[in-house]
């Protein structure tokens, strides 16, 4: 299934057509209804408290998760009928986890090679364009550290270093903030805001915190598993950012 | 950073666990090689005393369990060498009796001929062959003799009668060094077997086409008939086939292959323990792995690599193991008269393809579920 992907606002990447996500069958609802569309290069916060059904946005967003019912639509093609979604992941998202889940006996060049096993890179161009996602995310310094002797605000960098590893067209981060004092904090949201400006970068993160959603051009809000306000998207915000 | 640096890299994150799982493999390796190279050892050490004499076919009678049980007329021998091919016919009478007062019950016994060509596979180490003068005289394996402890000129019992050691040997056949062997005659007295022998060993006349000459006179053989045109009942087998075909080796064999299969058994429950923890343990980290795009298939070549990489590594342990214990054991005077000294390269390859089919059965299935797991539980696991 496939549909149009622009209007008159831009190029539409995501869109989401009734989502609902239920478990423990349908005893719990944690998705109902959702209707969201994402412009291409956008710059997107999805705020909502604990619980309220931000994550599993995004799991669904991210083909990490199937929706009991309704679409995403990716630059215009279902995810349902995508025959791969590991390909699709590998190629089209990278992911920025709250946590980082680096892989802690790699070190921090090698854990931005790991995606890239599955773009059939040789290997030196892999380690060529991991030291320059390293140095793009300024860790130059730390290339053979492992995690354990990195600092969490460059745990942090060195996960989206790897998120950026199969040039991906959005990237997805869950509470990127989430684990790191506020300075951090502010200088990982910076790395996201020159990753939208210097490349044009599609980024959805999710957020509890007003703070971080402010960096965006756009922010979303989600109560108890319902859009309660999707923002307006400005394009003109997006061509002077 | 290649695919087995990862492996490697996973590996050594429990580094006593992985060595302990790797030396449990080695274990069972070490016994699949060792007791496989034993039982060919049997093998090859009886085929290549019938090939070093120029054996070409052994005759016993059918349908015997065992060749000992095996009885038949010598006066056969005079048809066998008039049949078409054949040059010569060497009879032996094989039975078994405790010498003596000592403790080696079933100590096989060789009755043999005086002239006849079984003694060239033997090599003297003290005395002579036997002569057909000589009345109660014995000639002893080295093995035999040194645990009995016994040398030439001292007399051991047989069946309650008194015989003279005359001569100490080695054998090609290192089964022989545990014999001892008297004249023909002598031994079916004794074991009241007149006229008896266990077994034919026929030598072919040396041909362009000698394959075929001994298949035809195999055939002749067992269709052989007596007066009234019954068959004789005879079995005719080319050496090599006779000896895999004895009682012993297939013993040995079978032996080698239910210990082997044991051990392997439990090698293989040592690995898929150990990766089944060590999916358990990364459930996270391969979460992570699923959802930035690796497919499932790369992740169980990532836990079977894994497990490969422990069993093959203990193979090598275990081929090594398994090398040195069977040196150590053929130096043994016990051991070392019906041991091979070395392993052949075929059990050697056979028992990596062991580990390897080790490591595959291992660790299949903690790489299948680590590939089934979903992405979005596994990030959630604590």
């Amino acid at each position: 299934m496939t549909e149009t992907t622009s209007n008159e606002n831009g190029e539409i990447l995501i869109r989401t057509c009734g989502l609902c996500k239920t478990y423990r069958d349908g005893a719990v609802t944690a998705l109902s209804d959702v209707n969201l569309t994402i412009y291409r290069g956008e710059y997107v916060a999805i705020m909502g408290r604990s619980g309220s059904g931000k994550s599993t946005l995004l799991n669904l967003l991210g083909a990490l998760d199937q929706p009991t019912s309704g679409e995403v639509f990716f630059e215009g093609q279902s995810l349902s009928r995508m025959p791969d979604l590991d390909r699709f992941r590998a190629e089209k998202l990278g992911f920025v986890f709250q946590s980082f889940h680096l892989l802690p006996t790699l070190t921090a060049l090698e854990n931005v090679q790991i995606p890239m096993f599955e773009s059939r890179l040789p290997r030196a161009r892999r380690v060529a364009k991991a030291r320059e996602l390293l140095a793009a995310v300024g860790m130059s310094e730390r290339e053979t550290h492992l995690p354990s002797r990195l600092s969490v605000g460059e745990r942090q960098r060195v996960a989206i270093a790897r998120a950026l590893a199969n040039d991906p067209v959005v990237l997805l981060a869950d509470e990127p903030t989430g684990n790191l004092d506020s300075r951090t904090g502010s200088a990982v949201l910076d790395l996201f805001d020159r990753l939208h400006r210097e490349r044009g970068m599609t980024l959805v993160v999710i957020t509890h915190g007003q703070d971080v959603a402010e960096r965006a051009q756009r922010i979303i809000r989600i109560k108890d598993g319902r859009l309660v306000d999707a923002g307006v998207y400005d394009s003109q915000v997006l061509q002077k950012s | 950073m290649r695919f087995s640096t990862l492996i490697w890299h996973n590996l050594l994150r429990r580094r006593l666990r992985s060595a302990l799982t790797s030396v449990g493999v080695g274990v069972a390796i070490m016994a699949v090689a060792a007791l496989l190279a034993i039982s060919r050892g049997f093998e090859e050490s009886m085929a290549g005393a019938y090939e070093s004499r120029g054996i070409d076919l052994v005759v016993v009678r059918a349908g015997v369990a065992e060749r000992l049980t095996s009885s038949l007329d010598q006066r056969l021998a005079d048809r066998l060498r008039k049949l078409p091919f054949v040059e010569d016919v060497v009879l032996e009478l094989r039975d078994q009796a405790s010498l003596g007062d000592s403790a080696l019950v079933g100590t096989p016994l060789l009755g043999w001929e005086v002239n006849s060509q079984l003694y060239e596979s033997l090599t003297f180490t003290s005395g002579r062959p036997l002569k057909k003068s000589d009345r109660h005289a014995v000639l002893l394996g080295e093995a035999l003799a040194e645990r009995l402890g016994k040398q030439v000129g001292d007399t051991v019992e047989l069946l309650l009668q008194e015989f003279r050691v005359v001569g100490i040997f080695t054998s090609r056949n290192r089964f022989e060094n545990l014999t001892a062997v008297v004249q023909l005659q002598e031994l079916q007295e004794l074991m009241d077997r007149p006229g008896q022998v266990t077994s034919f060993q026929l030598k072919v006349r040396d041909s362009a086409h000698k394959s075929l000459d001994v298949e035809a006179v195999r055939a002749a053989i067992e269709s052989l008939t007596d007066r009234q045109g019954r068959k004789l009942g005879l079995l005719a087998q080319p050496t090599r086939r006779f000896v895999t075909s004895t009682l012993q080796i297939r013993i040995a064999h079978a032996m080698a292959w239910v210990t082997s299969a044991i051990a392997l058994v439990i090698g293989a429950i040592g690995i898929l323990n150990t990766m089944i923890m060590s999916v358990l343990e990364r459930t996270r980290e391969i979460g992570v792995l699923r959802a930035i795009g690796w497919r499932k298939s790369r992740v169980v070549r990532m836990i079977l690599s894994e497990s490969l990489a422990l069993s093959v590594a203990g193979a090598v342990v275990g081929v090594v193991s398994a090398a040195t214990l069977v040196k150590v054991l053929s130096s043994t005077h016990r051991a070392g008269a019906f041991l091979t000294q070395e392993i052949p390269a075929a059990v050697v390859g056979r028992a990596m393809l062991m580990s390897i089919v080790l490591g595959l059965v291992g660790g299949l299935y903690p790489a299948l579920r680590a590939a089934a797991l979903r992405p979005t539980e596994a990030l959630r696991h604590d």
